[in-house]
């Protein structure tokens, strides 16, 4: 393999090798809850094939687990081909840029945390006392060993900016609406489209991203439609990549608190590292 | 005893014009020198560029888990590594094979994270001459690791400095670690020297939770010239039934071209100094011989038969062309024992260039040590000697036929 050309092995060398994906999306929503309750229960349609407002709906969907702040308890089960793996997290966020995540089980990983501001990433580790910054190399590497990757969780807000939006065709069963997401011209990632399929109370379903070359790279379910922190969302998302077969992420909210005052220095470096 | 007599007078004969002897004897000897020290070259490169191929990273062929190679799936192992080991090197054919654990990883020696790969590897086997770590001074076990020179240098890390390791178990789990970094690596692999942290595969397997497995069996076969029959052989073992076999040239197919393309080069250099050797024998037989015509005329007089001057002349062209081809072989075959034995530097051929060469993700020694084999010399001493033969019986056979007054006055 030396003389690989090295694009392939950089690829391949990013920091969990199972994932390669520019994720935008849900899983970042997913690891940062937030919601404005406002939005739950609006907008039921009466007369089903009427199409929504495009921007309208991603808005709402884009806000849909995110708010001002929030706080949030989840459990994480990762299933691969060899083994199975639980996680349970709980996480903080504020706004769109900021996001903190601890591993709370199983024991040998509690305390290891994943702290985001803006375009930065950072892991603290426990076990060896140190702090690290995933460099833009590693960001579609995967996230904590799971289906997700590092981008997931940095690039959430960029679905209304790097993709042109339509509704695409009505769906009957479920009841919904397919959206289709083209990438714009010029804009570097992974996805060259994504297909979302929004019931017609304007929840997420089932959401598929395709690669650059036209093909089904991973799908996100949506299920276990729940009320958390006052908000009508669905509580269980899956994820599955399609080109491993038995591998799946599966993200569950135990509860979620929306709009909570935080204090300022949750975010910081020096509250990454000490533990609360 | 005509036979006799005549070889008696061919070589008096050769004597007789110590000019023309000594310039048909140059020409052969410098052709048959210039013919084996290209050979030689010839051999060098050839040998140089499967050395730098298969020596220090691919081998001469690789097991694999199936799909491991497209993915890259760490999970992807091969296991129970070391009988799987035991059982290529029981292998006919197989000189040693060694495993190897490749595992993606964040590396860090202060906040900064940097994409590695770590490359778990029996460090004994490693370290042999012309394999990976050939010439690295291998630290001691424990939490020490070797680091690609590149990789450091952007790192800012130096020997003896604390760098963290974070990577993902084979089960899923977070692997981190502090370990030292005990020396700079450069190996003739670019992506070792920019990308890689090495350490012994045992301390991999423990690390990335993959005990007593591998992603990479690399195979060194007695022969490296027939690594397309080793694999061939390794695929029928029954301890490898499954799994994925291949010899260097289906591994790197890059290669495989790079090599073909710069041997179709180099051979059609040695035809044209093959040529350009035989067409100067060829020149000075010829006219040394048809410069004596009128002395074929009088013999002609004197009432030999043709046939006899034919047959002397071949006996001469023959003595001469031995002659010259040993000369040639001695000068030619001292010439590239001694390049092989100091090397030629190439670096101080043009003049203070560089010594190696970064190119295809190797790096290409460019210090020459030309070889010769026996078939290179015997074929170059029939050339050169069929040559002259060739080119000296003609041109008598010709005046052989002539009217013996005719070829006295020519």
């Amino acid at each position: 393999m030396a003389g690989r050309a090295s694009p392939e092995w950089y690829r391949n060398c990013l920091w969990y090798s199972q994932m390669r994906g520019r994720a935008v999306s849900w899983c970042a929503a997913v690891a940062m809850a937030g919601a404005a309750s406002a939005a739950v229960g609006a907008a039921i349609p009466q007369a089903p094939p009427r199409p929504p407002d495009v921007e309208a709906l991603l808005t709402r969907i884009d806000d849909l687990y995110r708010s001002t702040s929030s706080i949030a308890r989840m459990e994480i089960l990762v299933t691969g081909p060899r083994s199975t793996r639980s996680l349970r997290l709980r996480a903080w966020t504020r706004g769109e840029e900021e996001a903190l995540i601890v591993i709370e089980a199983p024991p040998r990983e509690e305390g290891t945390a994943t702290l985001r501001v803006g375009d930065n990433l950072w892991n603290y580790l426990p076990r060896i006392a140190r702090t690290i910054r995933v460099p833009p190399s590693m960001m579609l590497g995967s996230w904590m060993g799971t289906d997700f990757t590092n981008d997931d969780l940095v690039k959430e807000s960029s679905l209304r900016k790097d993709f042109a939006s339509r509704i695409d065709r009505r769906s009957d069963d479920p009841a919904g609406w397919w959206v289709a997401l083209d990438v714009k011209p010029g804009v570097v990632g992974r996805w060259a489209r994504i297909e979302m399929l929004v019931s017609d109370d304007l929840l997420p379903i089932e959401e598929r991203h395709f690669d650059r070359r036209g093909r089904l790279a991973r799908t996100m379910t949506f299920d276990e439609i729940k009320t958390l922190g006052g908000r009508r969302l669905p509580a269980h998302l899956t994820l599955t990549p399609t080109d491993t077969p038995n591998q799946r992420t599966e993200l569950r909210y135990l509860d979620v608190r929306f709009d909570v005052p935080l204090p300022d220095d949750t975010f910081s470096l020096s509250r990454l590292e000490r533990r609360p | 005893m005509p036979g006799f007599t005549m070889s008696r007078i061919a070589w008096r004969n050769l004597w007789r014009n110590r000019r023309r002897t000594a310039l048909a004897l140059a020409a052969i000897g410098l052709s048959v020198a210039l013919v084996l020290v290209y050979d030689g070259l010839l051999r060098w490169e050839s040998d140089w560029l499967l050395q730098t191929i298969t020596g220090p990273m691919l081998g001469h062929a690789q097991v694999h888990a199936p799909g491991w190679r497209k993915t890259r799936d760490l999970d992807k192992t091969l296991r129970h590594a070391s009988a799987l080991v035991a059982a290529v090197e029981d292998a006919p054919d197989v000189a040693d094979a060694t495993a190897r654990v490749y595992a993606p990883a964040l590396a860090a020696k202060g906040e900064e994270g940097f994409a590695v790969v770590v490359i778990g590897v029996d460090v004994e086997r490693e370290s042999r001459p012309t394999r990976l770590l050939a010439g690295v001074s291998v630290p001691d076990p424990g939490r020490r690791v070797l680091m690609g020179r590149q990789l450091a240098e952007q790192m800012g890390v130096r020997p003896g400095d604390e760098i963290a390791l974070v990577g993902q178990g084979v089960d899923g789990s977070l692997a981190n670690d502090l370990f030292t970094v005990a020396a700079l690596v450069e190996t003739a692999v670019d992506l070792v020297n920019r990308q890689a942290v090495v350490m012994p595969i045992d301390e991999a397997q423990q690390f990335f939770v993959m005990p007593d497995e591998a992603h990479e069996i690399v195979v060194y076969g007695r022969d490296a010239e027939r690594a397309a029959a080793l694999a061939e052989g390794l695929r029928a073992r029954p301890a490898l039934a499954g799994l994925d076999v291949l010899d260097w040239r289906a591994l790197a197919p890059a290669m495989v071209s790079l090599v073909d393309l710069v041997q179709a080069a180099w051979i059609v250099v040695l035809l044209l100094v093959l040529i350009a050797a035989a067409a100067g024998v060829a020149n000075t037989m010829l006219m040394a011989t048809f410069e004596r015509t009128h002395e074929f005329g009088m013999l002609l007089a004197l009432g030999t038969s043709p046939s006899r001057i034919v047959g002397m002349i071949l006996v001469e062209s023959m003595a001469l062309g031995l002659i010259g081809a040993l000369t040639g072989t001695a000068i030619g075959g001292a010439l590239v024992a001694w390049a092989h034995h100091t090397g030629i530097d190439y670096a101080a051929l043009t003049g203070g260039g560089p010594s190696s060469l970064s190119v295809f993700g190797m790096n290409w020694s460019l210090r020459i040590y030309p070889r010769l084999a026996l078939v290179d010399v015997t074929r170059a001493v029939l050339a050169v000697l069929a040559t002259s033969v060739v080119a000296s019986a003609w041109p008598a056979a010709r005046a052989a036929r002539l009217q013996p007054a005719r070829a006295l006055r020519d």
